[in-house]
């Protein structure tokens, strides 16, 4: 198609006479041509001109201003900086609350003796019953672990001495230092996180112990009825 | 063919998130809408950022435009209230309250009260822009320039002028074409003298 016939089309397209489908195509070819672009919007001028309409709002520049607040108003917009700072330390001072509030909760517990009690986990290995105990890190920032033992496991613990804090032979400790650092490592990073992941990723420390293979909880006081309820179903 | 075809095909790439198509429609109609805002803001420069507005506005409403109007009464509508909208908000009197999209062109008082931005080169181009494109027309033979001014001033449609004329449909595109094409040439050498660039226009 000659040049001349494009600018034919243009005419005829500026005046609504050019059938659509031909419309989608030349309006494609204007956007990648500027000499079909100025030639369209001359076409405006001259009708303007002769209708006695403001000639010189075009020479303003008003159609690229239009274009350039579109393009601003199209921007994706984000949040000022100091607001964002605002909601982080909100959400580090809610993590840090949360945690403190549970640990004393916990601790309290532990020093009455009440410890969120023992639970039964059904199904557990061996067909058996086990018990799941809640454990409390020393320092009182680790978090519970539930541990579905063996049914001779289970026996174990249910020696008449006095609620104390038991660690698997072999571990010498480091499962409940692994949970403190990673305890300490969700709260110094809070304010990079959600509280929905934080959530999620403390709820997986809880979990987590039986893939890590630790085995730790207190012993259960050989009166405790609860506990041997719970041994005696499992048998 | 409705003479909003071509509109409508712009329109629907805009809908489909091509902006680039709604450049084509402001430069098409940025002199209607600003002309017709005018008629509420006396002042140029006002009239020219409740356009602006009203075209924005526009943008943002495209995706509900079903096409059951032409695109420009829908825009029409659009430019309307945002100028009264802003004549509200400024507290000033619009020049009228009563128009009609048919007979309010017409008006020989409202012609007259348009005024472009007012500085001495600005109203030099505005002039040297209406005495060149009119001293064209003058100089365009009878066919062209009965075909151009039926089309621009009276608003037919091909098929009407082709009837008016008597000729072809075909003939009536090349011969507007035509005189467009003489037009511009003059305008592009008043352009290129200095008083104006083409580039600042388009």
């Amino acid at each position: 198609m000659s040049e001349n016939q494009v600018e034919s089309q243009l005419s005829a397209m500026f005046d609504g006479e050019l059938p659509t489908a031909e419309c989608e195509l030349l309006s494609r070819r204007i956007d990648r041509d500027q000499n079909l672009r100025s030639r369209w919007s001359r076409y405006a001028l001259i009708g303007a001109a002769m209708r006695s309409e403001p000639v010189a709002t075009a020479r303003s520049g008003f159609a690229l201003r239009v274009s350039a607040a579109l393009a601003a108003d199209l921007a994706p917009k984000r949040a000022p900086r100091g607001r964002r700072l605002v909601w982080n330390t909100a959400l580090a001072a809610t993590l840090v609350a949360a945690v403190a509030g549970l640990s004393v909760s916990m601790l309290r517990d532990a020093a009455l003796g009440t410890s969120a009690g023992p639970t039964l986990a059904a199904g557990t290995q061996n067909g058996a019953g086990a018990l799941a105990e809640t454990a409390l890190a020393p320092s009182g920032a680790a978090l519970v672990a539930n541990e579905p033992a063996p049914a001779a496991a289970a026996l174990e613990v249910l020696n008449p001495t006095p609620p104390s804090y038991v660690t698997p032979a072999g571990s010498g400790g480091a499962a409940t230092i692994l949970r403190t650092q990673l305890a300490d490592y969700i709260v110094a990073h809070s304010a990079y996180s959600t509280p929905l992941l934080r959530r999620n990723v403390l709820s997986e420390l809880i979990t987590s112990e039986d893939a890590m293979g630790i085995v730790s909880t207190h012993t259960i006081a050989a009166g405790s009825d609860a506990t041997r309820s719970a041994s005696g179903a499992s048998r | 063919m409705g003479s909003d075809a071509s509109d409508l095909s712009l329109v629907q790439r805009v809908q489909r998130g091509e902006r680039s198509a709604y450049d084509l429609l402001v430069l098409k109609y940025q002199h209607k809408v600003v002309k017709l805002v005018m008629r509420y803001l006396r002042d140029p420069a006002d009239a020219e950022d409740v356009a602006q507005e009203a075209f924005i506005k526009a943008y943002r409403a495209l995706p509900q435009f079903r096409g059951d109007s032409a695109f420009y009464t829908w825009l029409y509508r659009i430019a309307i209230n945002t100028a009264k909208n802003a004549l509200a908000a400024r507290d000033r009197n619009p020049v009228s309250y009563e128009l009609d999209m048919h007979n309010g062109d017409d008006s020989t008082d409202m012609v007259s009260r348009l005024k472009d931005p007012e500085t001495p080169e600005g109203l030099a181009l505005t002039e040297e822009i209406r005495n060149t494109v009119n001293f064209a027309i003058d100089a365009l033979p009878e066919d062209l320039r009965t075909a151009i001014v039926l089309r621009e001033l009276e608003g037919l449609s091909y098929e009407e002028i082709a009837l008016s004329m008597d000729c072809p449909v075909g003939t009536v595109r090349s011969r507007i074409f035509r005189a467009r094409e003489a037009i511009d040439r003059r305008l592009r050498e008043v352009f290129d003298g200095g008083l104006g660039r083409a580039e600042e226009l388009v």
